[in-house]
């Protein structure tokens, strides 16, 4: 065994938005570091939200230290991830069953938390915002937003990457290596290979989301989460400019957020067993509250064709001293298993949400750093990621100017400044793969070249090919072609394929009436008939 | 506008069971919403790919009594089947369409991802094979168009390597095809093939140029939109024996089949009411009177018998709420599962149960609503309920022989 090339300082569970973070300011303040993660990047719930930039304002009321640090990072995002974000705006808006009451408490509490939430007149709200709910009595504008988690999770992996870390995808930790109280590394599966290897850390750190309850329990230390579903729905089109939330305590289904071409409504929150955390499932009853409260907040809901429906599990952490698990935290948690369980070598950051990753990784890295006698300063609140260096779209856009516009602008809005980088010469890059979402050859190629894209639905997170409205109808064939290409192998790009509609036809299914049927069938109808797969 | 017969609908079915009334010297009118099935086809016809059991047949005549008896194919009975069947190819060839293959053995097509498919006729320009094992060529050259996405060289070549071919793969890049691909999206195969009416010659001199003594050459399915001869010119040209393999839809074969028999509809005398579509009907004790289109407002469309071939849901002629299903423009019986967890299947490959939903007939094809047939107006084609026409593969005969059984029917009934 070669144990100098799986010597790190720290090994970090996890391919999502934690992780990554952690990965990159880990490895920007000059540590060894390697990632591990068993599907792909954002696979969990970082890649199953509303992709909200909050502004906090939700929590204000009712947490007041979360909206700080939400508004905080919001703050920093628009700055570091300049490409990841769409600064939309947002409205609170009462409507004529809500208590109007609120709405001073809110505003008082959103000022006392630093978020610029102010109260306007409904009929402006309609003006800047003509989707929203014609009757409502109040609104609020506050600074949220929107964030693409797959490309934010991509750029901070990039990042770790250029900055020295080493990345394992598809790799699954089965067991720690432990002597005595002390972690020494993890062992890992490769399920490409099928081979197991030892790597060794002086520091463990599990940022495995939902599925580090498990990880924890592996190293034997026993971390209380509470696995909560919570399922969305995304819309065909991009009915609203600006986020609209409903001006009362948080509730289900009251946050309809818009991103790229189509729009988020969401969510519900049900508690479900650890065993049903991989593969959750929308049930009917929540598609239809989704779309009842839903329309409530913009009366076009009801009536816009629903892409697909989604779920992700949030990773909520009970407080130590309640196991009943009533006094449950959205706060980030950091725990150092060698305080709290004598468990050397073994660190766990959970809790938190995408808008907090970036703090949470700075306070667990913080922990790392101290732990290893390392005293480096965080800088990542300060330092762009790649795709978002101080270059506007519009130079970005420049520098690939000959390109058609559409490709241009798609690829400029989803890379960033990394855009330039693409080949895009000549007409055969530019030829478009997905008219949905118009994602290029180019794209596609530098997608397969460059990020570690070993199947479809890992294209998928990194270009958003198959996402747009045909749900891959035309593009997950044309794609599979282009990967059948890159890898030489025609066998695994067609089973590939079967599973890409699959994974497609499963965010379909239930919401599978009217239009999102009949697009079924004509799929069906390509694709089991025509291609014959 | 008063008829013998009106047909909801112009795609396969429709405009079959119009050109064999118009034959039989009824008057007819077709209405047609435009495209239709035939657009996004394989250029072949299924008449059955798979027992009810889902095991798959080889002769579709010896394995037709297995069917249930609410199968469209069980409502006409086997003699007439047969005799129907027999039409087919010369009725197609009347409209200029050549087919194919045969009933009584089911050949192959090679799909677009390189798989063989069963099939009872297809169009000219299908690749065809007698039987699984049967190899194309050799040798095979296997020619793309540079540029061109939607068609899948490396799945359709591991296909033919399987069965004992060597393939070799090469891209053409043609300066007719350089204005196309400046857009990005224009690389489409409708797009293309209007530009091979005069590119041809471009593609034979780059096979030619290819060749190194392989015995077939296979081209993507872009040639003759509106006119196959340039089909023979293709093949004449090339000293290999021709294939042509389908692409990502549209399906240039299946558009022209569709054109070439809409025009010999209308050379025989029948009507099309092209981009309207019928939005109400009106009803007077149990029978049709007449329908009102979009386009043609207050003029009713007038007939003493009518047909529906509006399609499934795809093509409009079922529709979904999240509570029902229903057809969209008599409210006839459908045939489905209330409860919506049951329409569907996890498996995305896995027949979906809603797939096999459609509207209950007698076994003469008439229509029901509210448990009563409504005398005059037939059902054919894909709307017609107990086809499972994806589970057992036989959609496009049922679309061909329920409309060639109405046909007879109404043209016995109305002399």
């Amino acid at each position: 065994m070669d144990s100098k090339r799986n010597e790190f300082d720290v090994i970090i569970i996890g391919g999502g938005i934690t992780g990554a973070g952690a990965a990159r300011d880990c490895a920007m303040r000059g540590l060894r570091v390697l990632l591990v993660e068993r599907h792909d990047i954002a696979t969990g719930a970082t890649g199953r939200n509303h992709g909200l930039l909050h502004s906090g304002a939700r929590y204000a009321v009712t947490d007041r230290e979360s909206a700080t640090e939400c508004i905080e990072e919001n703050m920093i995002l628009r700055r570091i991830a300049a490409h990841c974000v769409d600064e939309t705006d947002g409205l609170f808006i009462t409507l004529p069953e809500d208590d109007l009451s609120y709405q001073a408490r809110f505003i008082e509490s959103c000022l006392a938390a630093g978020i610029a939430a102010e109260a306007i007149d409904p009929k402006d709200a309609i003006r800047m915002e003509p989707s929203v709910n014609p009757s409502l009595i109040g609104a609020v504008k506050v600074p949220d937003g929107s964030v693409d988690p797959f490309r934010l999770c991509a750029a901070n992996m990039l990042d770790a990457k250029l900055h020295g870390a080493k990345v394992l995808l598809y790799h699954e930790v089965v067991s720690f290596i432990r002597e005595g109280d002390t972690i020494l590394g993890i062992e890992a599966l490769d399920h490409a290979t099928g081979l197991k290897s030892k790597y060794y850390a002086s520091i463990t750190v599990n940022a495995a989301g939902i599925w580090g309850h498990g990880i924890a329990a592996l190293a034997g230390v026993n971390v209380g989460m509470f696995p909560a579903k919570g399922s969305l729905l995304i819309f065909a089109h991009r009915i609203n400019s600006m986020v609209i939330n409903r001006c009362r305590k948080p509730a289900n289904a009251d946050i309809l957020v818009p991103g790229d071409t189509v729009c988020v409504i969401g969510t519900t929150s049900t508690k479900i067993p650890f065993e049903e955390c991989d593969g959750v499932k929308v049930t009917p009853d929540e598609v239809d509250l989704l779309i009842s409260e839903g329309a409530k907040l913009a009366p076009a809901i009801a009536t816009t064709r629903i892409l697909r429906a989604y779920a992700g599990v949030r990773p909520l952490v009970s407080a130590d001293n309640d196991p009943s698990g009533r006094n449950i935290s959205r706060g980030i948690v950091c725990l150092d298993h060698e305080e709290r369980d004598g468990l050397k070598g073994f660190v766990t950051i959970t809790g938190g949400k995408l808008m907090t990753y970036r703090l949470m990784d700075e306070i667990v890295t913080d922990t790392v750093c101290r732990k290893l006698g390392v005293d480096k300063k965080c800088t990542t609140a300060d330092e762009p990621l790649p795709g978002s260096e101080e270059k506007s779209y519009e130079q970005v856009a420049k520098s690939i100017w000959t390109v058609p516009t559409t490709v241009q602008k798609a690829s400029a809005s989803r890379m960033g400044t990394r855009a330039a980088e693409i080949d895009l010469r000549s007409n055969k890059e530019q030829a478009l793969i997905c008219e949905c979402e118009e994602v290029s050859l180019g794209e596609i190629n530098a997608a397969i070249d460059s990020m570690e894209v070993t199947n479809l639905v890992d294209l998928r997170r990194r270009t958003r090919v198959g996402m747009g409205t045909c749900q891959g109808e035309l593009c997950g064939c044309r794609a599979a072609g282009l990967l059948a290409k890159a890898t030489g192998c025609t066998r695994k790009a067609r089973e590939d394929l079967c599973s890409f509609m699959t994974e497609r036809w499963k965010g379909n299914l239930p919401i599978a009436w009217g239009e999102t049927l009949r697009e079924g069938e004509y799929t069906q109808w390509v694709y089991n008939h025509v291609l014959g797969l | 506008m008063k008829f013998d017969v009106a047909i909801i609908g112009g795609g396969l079915a429709g405009l079959t069971a119009g050109l064999s009334l118009q034959k039989r010297g009824l008057s007819t009118v077709i209405i047609s919403a435009g495209q239709n099935a035939m657009h996004f086809s394989s250029g072949a016809f299924e008449l059955l790919s798979r027992t009810p059991d889902g095991m798959p047949v080889d002769s579709p005549l010896e394995d037709i009594p297995l069917l249930p008896g609410d199968h469209p194919y069980s409502k006409i009975g086997l003699p007439r089947l047969t005799a129907l069947i027999d039409q087919v190819p010369q009725l197609f060839a009347s409209a200029g369409i050549k087919l194919q293959g045969h009933a009584l053995r089911n050949s192959f097509r090679i799909t677009p991802t390189g798989t063989l498919k069963r099939a009872w006729l297809a169009l000219e320009d299908v690749a065809l094979l007698p039987t699984v094992e049967t190899s194309v060529g050799r040798k095979v050259l296997l020619v793309n168009l540079a540029g061109y996405p939607d068609f899948f060289t490396s799945f359709i070549a591991e296909g033919l390597e399987a069965r004992g071919s060597s393939v070799r793969i090469c891209s053409l890049k043609l300066p007719e095809m350089e204005t196309l691909r400046t857009s990005p999206s224009e690389m489409r195969s409708v797009n293309i093939a209007r530009v091979m009416d005069t590119a041809w010659k471009s593609v034979v001199d780059g096979v030619k140029l290819h060749l190194r003594g392989e015995d077939t050459v296979i081209l993507p399915q872009v040639f003759g939109l509106k006119d196959e001869s340039v089909l023979s010119l293709v093949r004449g040209s090339i000293p290999a024996n021709v294939l042509f393999v389908g692409t990502m839809p549209p399906s240039v074969p299946g558009i022209r089949a569709q054109m070439k028999q809409k025009a010999a509809y209308e050379n025989a005398g029948g009507t099309t009411l092209m981009g309207d579509t019928a939005v109400s009907a009106v009803l007077d004790g149990g029978r049709v009177v007449s329908l009102r289109t979009r386009n043609l407002g207050d003029h009713p469309v007038e007939a003493g018998q009518f047909i529906l071939a509006t399609g499934g849901f795809f093509s409009k002629g079922l529709s979904s709420t999240p509570s029902r299903v229903y057809e969209t423009l008599f409210s006839l019986d459908v045939d489905y599962d209330a409860d919506r967890n049951n329409w569907y299947a996890y498996d995305f490959f896995t027949p979906q149960p809603y797939l096999d939903f459609g509207v209950k007939t007698d076994n003469s094809f008439r229509a029901v609503r509210d448990g009563e047939a409504i005398e005059n107006l037939r059902v054919i084609g894909s709307i017609l309920g107990g086809a499972h026409s994806f589970k057992l593969g036989c959609g496009g005969g049922v679309a061909i022989l329920s409309a060639l059984a109405v046909a007879e029917d109404l043209s016995n009934e109305l002399k």
